[in-house]
């Protein structure tokens, strides 16, 4: 499986991928990219061949908000939680309205990625 | 103590998300009584000397317009200063957005506004930051100055402190014309406290 992780905070990124990991059982392997801002998750996606991104809002160079919109353009398929700070309502339903598979507060806790694992495999 | 406080990269990192979680539900707080939809912007982390502190802001604010700023007092573990500045236009639309109509709108409204707004900006941005790093603090009532000029801002930082952490946000209602900086200016022990605070956390990821 392999797993985007588009953060520009490297604390944040750090918190992702360990509970990713916590919560992926011992007989699922994930590939985990990490990257700082929306545009290089765009082209991570384009290049690679991701299963699932986990996505800030609130970065430099491309937000989440447009990241998301590309991704799904380019590919409606695409599996994107969005990971935020950002809890206005405007901006879930947002994400929603983009395609974007689940809204998750930040920090990312464990039962939250539980829920989502199960939503995505 | 001191007088080179320097966060590192990780530190500063830290620091700024937590800084962005904080600030992410205190912009839902505002949002929601303005019902109106607001930007975000990445909070930015400088360590600065207290005497360039007039200089700093005089080149991130400008002041030669009509400006509100507001002030509120953090007392705790994370001492300091809240400033909220914000330009007459935006104050102005605002009060617009609460209701008010172009002619009722007078300086001693807009200053009241502006106190509800900065004291809820304030208040929730920094119990956040602070149940985030378990401390307690307490702030004290805000206080608003018009100013037009950075040389009258009277701040007690600038005599009684040699460092001064500065995390700036932007508050920004594209559609509304409204736009905000908030700054949290912390002193020297305070400085110490959220480093060492920062540090367990990172430790614990």
């Amino acid at each position: 499986m392999n797993i985007l992780v588009a953060d520009d905070s490297k604390m944040a990124r750090k918190i992702a991928i360990k509970t990713i990991k916590e919560t992926l059982s011992e007989n699922l392997q994930a590939n985990i990219i990490e990257v700082n801002n929306g545009e290089e998750a765009l082209a991570t996606y384009q290049k690679e061949n991701i299963d699932v991104v986990f996505l800030d809002l609130t970065m430099p160079i491309m937000d989440g908000f447009e990241a998301l919109q590309k991704i799904k353009e380019y590919d409606k398929d695409a599996k994107v939680i969005v990971v935020s700070a950002d809890i206005q309502k405007t901006s879930m339903d947002k994400v929603r309205e983009f395609g974007a598979i689940d809204f998750v507060k930040k920090p990312i806790n464990i039962e939250k990625m539980n829920q989502i694992i199960q939503k995505i495999l | 103590m001191s007088n080179e406080i320097i966060l590192n990269e990780d530190e500063k990192d830290c620091l700024q998300e937590l800084m962005n979680i904080a600030y992410g539900s205190a912009t839902a707080a505002i949002t929601e009584i303005l019902d109106a939809f607001a930007t975000l912007s990445i909070p930015r982390i400088e360590v600065i000397k207290t005497k360039n502190l007039k200089n700093h802001l005089s080149k991130e604010v400008n002041l030669n317009s009509t400006h509100f700023v507001c002030m509120q007092q953090i007392n705790g573990p994370i001492a300091g200063e809240n400033l909220f500045v914000i330009d007459n236009n935006s104050a102005k639309n605002i009060a617009i957005k609460f209701g008010l109509e172009e002619d009722e709108i007078t300086e001693i409204e807009l200053c009241d506004i502006i106190l509800e707004i900065t004291n809820i900006l304030s208040s929730s941005t920094i119990s956040k930051l602070a149940e985030d790093m378990k401390a307690m603090v307490s702030f004290s009532p805000p206080d608003v100055k018009i100013l037009d000029n950075i040389n009258k801002l009277d701040n007690q930082f600038i005599e009684k402190y040699q460092n001064v952490i500065i995390i700036s946000t932007r508050l920004k209602f594209e559609d509304l014309d409204i736009d905000g900086q908030l700054m949290i200016l912390t002193t020297d022990k305070s400085i110490t406290y959220i480093k060492k605070t920062i540090n367990k956390i990172l430790n614990e990821i």
